[in-house]
């Protein structure tokens, strides 16, 4: 078996324990309430709160098996999950998984555009910072960095939203404006995907296009902005461990010269430990998406929680909002783990090889 | 001691002691600082009629000026300063408490026991906080109603018809919980358990202090040279960094609306439509949004700097980078 496909089949697995797991213990959350709350997970279209008589509620308890041992009771709940019932929330009026994936597009731009952007943007400043410790670049870096840091997010985008909204009027919140959605309509707008800047140019529109990428601008910058200096910091510190190191002297030695060193040989050895430290804290990533998503109006997976957080109690929404969110942040550390490995050269060689 | 002077010997850490010494002292001095009144609750004080909508520039009654509803800017910003405190701190010692208690059971037991509590520990990695947060509130909310309480504007009463509702002692205590508090202790304490897991285990592998002790060193010496500066240090650090980042994600949950209760939270929700003041100008009103986002900046500030500080001085392999330092191999 070449090692790539070894690889990949260890992390699925290690993905799904992890699954497991963490369904386990919201399971184990959900428990903690008595039954009769936990029928309310079950309750149909309609019959939501307090119009619920007791007999109804002891029918549901009785049909899906509430009162019986907690693993029995997590191998239904399982086994809905599964077969894609989440429940039916009555503050959405819609089933919880439809409403999850319908939002999902939105998320997922936010999301793909902001790695893209600091993720490169990240190892490439900290290498820089990194190689020469205590320059001109560095203490730049730093300075910017400690400011991403510190800034939190939803405060800078209130900055944002002041400078280049309502001053400048070069970026807009919201995923898009009435004018261009009436527009869309008029000209029988295709989704293909769900993705505005995408089905923009499938439809033949870079006038779309443009709008979209107007709208994505600040949640972009916000969500990238303290990740890139995270990232950055530990691509730094890892650089500097490194940059003494004899395979680096070795290649010096050579005459390899400066840039070669750094955008080879040393991007090489940094790249496992910062994209490990990312895919670690992919939870505060995801975190993230959803506060921007929030303060920007951006109408992505976290709506389902706002609007379950508005009215009256709905516990559906919220138990299938943490079940959809472990799944994206599983996902992300899958993706880094898989691209760190595609990058790791030892990896990598063996799977042209083969 | 050796961390200490290096702690001492950078001003980043001076600069995060001031900024924490000055929050806790207008912490544990805010009755002093600002008299509650009796249209006061919480961290809120109003100094006006709560019919008038617009924010006042600072006066005598308001040194701060005021929010709609002439809610007392300086006020609740001491107040709140008071109560972020206090929240921070409850986060980074519940987390490392549970933290550590944790991660040394699963190393004392080892073994099978120890490999699944720290997949356990794993798993919380995969939690999104936010997630976490709206998930507990909503439990709380379902059981209370269960109960026989209605939740209305996240207060819970009897039905309508019944306002002679006695709720029962388990909703009682769930209505006095603080599940934001809960939630980020939840979501901040596997770092730390790591850490604590990886001292026990050490502890228990005796090769290891027999070595040092075969070097001539007592027990005492082998704790103090080789167990504190490799756990007990990263686990200060990591609550240290904990009690600035607790607050932060608590304001932001408060601002964007999804429960809890940071006072900068709320007095920044309730300014936000006067950040840009009249004419577009941007610090025509500058005290509805300024002072609050000064205070929860320099406190992650404060936190973050003291966290880094720590971190530089309690890490063993650590050299102090300088400008004349010549680039030789270690």
């Amino acid at each position: 078996m070449p090692p790539f496909l070894q690889f990949l089949i260890r992390r699925i697995f290690a993905m799904f324990v992890s699954l497991v797991v963490i369904t386990m213990l919201l399971y184990a959350g959900v428990m903690l309430t008595p039954p009769e709350a936990r029928a309310r997970l079950y309750l149909p279209p309609g019959k939501g709160g307090e119009r619920a008589t007791e007999q109804y509620i002891q029918n549901i308890i009785d049909k899906n098996h509430l009162n019986d041992p907690y693993l029995v009771q997590y191998g239904y709940w399982a086994k809905s999950l599964l077969t894609g019932e989440w429940g039916y929330s009555p503050t959405l009026r819609a089933d919880v998984l439809p409403a999850l994936l319908h939002r999902t597009p939105a998320t997922l731009e936010l999301s793909i555009f902001s790695l893209l952007l600091l993720i490169p943007l990240g190892l490439a400043n900290g290498l820089a910072a990194g190689w020469r410790p205590n320059g001109w670049f560095d203490g730049l870096f730093r300075g910017a960095a400690f400011f991403g840091t510190s800034m939190p997010p939803f405060i800078f985008s209130m900055v944002l939203i002041s400078i280049f909204y309502v001053q400048l009027g070069w970026f807009a919140p919201f995923r898009m404006d009435i004018t261009t959605d009436l527009l869309m309509t008029k000209i029988g707008f295709v989704d293909y995907t769900g993705f505005l800047t995408i089905d923009s140019l499938l439809n033949h529109r870079p006038d779309i296009l443009l709008v979209a990428l107007r709208h994505l601008a600040m949640p972009v910058l916000t969500l990238s902005m303290f990740h890139w200096a995270t990232l950055g910091r530990v691509t730094r510190a890892t650089v500097i461990g490194q940059r003494n190191k004899e395979y680096i002297i070795a290649a010096r030695a050579r005459g390899v010269n400066e840039k070669t060193l750094l955008w080879k040989h040393a991007l090489r050895a940094i790249l496992a430990p910062s994209l490990t430290s990312m895919a670690l804290s992919a939870a505060s990533l995801v975190t993230g998406i959803f506060v921007v998503e929030i303060i920007f109006g951006l109408t992505g997976v976290s709506q389902v929680i706002v609007i379950s957080m508005q009215s009256s109690p709905d516990a559906p929404a919220a138990l299938g909002f943490a079940v959809y969110s472990v799944l994206m942040v599983v996902g992300l550390m899958f993706i880094l783990d898989v691209v760190q490995a595609l990058l790791d050269p030892r990896v990598r060689d063996e799977v042209f090889k083969a | 001691m050796r961390p200490l002077r290096v702690f001492l010997s950078r001003w980043q850490n001076w600069l995060g002691l001031l900024i924490v010494f000055a929050f806790t002292v207008v912490s544990l001095a805010a009755p002093l600082l600002s008299q509650p009144n009796d249209t006061t609750w919480g961290a809120f004080k109003m100094v006006g009629r709560s019919t008038d909508f617009t924010p006042h520039p600072p006066s005598d009654v308001a040194p701060l000026g005021t929010l709609p509803r002439q809610i007392d800017v300086y006020h609740a910003l001491v107040w709140g300063g008071r109560d972020a405190m206090i929240f921070g701190l409850s986060v980074a010692l519940g987390a490392l408490l549970f933290g550590s208690l944790f991660g040394a059971i699963a190393g004392y037991a080892g073994g099978a026991v120890n490999g699944v509590m720290m997949r356990v520990a794993d798993a919380f990695l995969t939690f999104p906080a936010l997630a976490g947060v709206v998930f507990l509130q909503q439990l709380v909310a379902v059981t209370i109603e269960s109960l026989g309480g209605v939740s209305f504007n996240s207060y819970y009463h009897g039905p309508v018809a019944d306002f002679q509702f006695t709720p029962p002692p388990f909703a009682v205590f769930l209505m006095k919980v603080d599940p934001i508090l809960i939630s980020l202790i939840l979501f901040s304490w596997m770092p730390i358990a790591r850490i604590v897991n990886t001292m026990v285990i050490t502890l228990k592998q005796t090769d290891f202090i027999q070595a040092a002790r075969a070097m001539g060193g007592g027990p005492l010496w082998v704790i103090r040279r080789h167990l504190l500066p490799n756990a007990i240090g990263p686990a200060l650090v990591l609550a240290s960094r904990d009690v600035g980042s607790s607050v932060i994600l608590q304001a932001t949950i408060t601002f964007i609306g999804l429960g809890g209760a940071s006072p900068w939270g709320i007095l920044l929700s309730l300014g936000r439509n006067w950040v840009i003041g009249p004419g577009g100008n941007l610090l025509s009103a500058w005290w509805v949004f300024l002072p609050m986002t000064l205070a929860i900046i320099f406190f992650g500030v404060g936190w973050n700097l003291i966290g880094d500080g720590l971190a530089e001085a309690l890490d063993p392999t650590a050299t102090i980078f300088r400008r004349t330092q010549p680039h030789v191999n270690d």
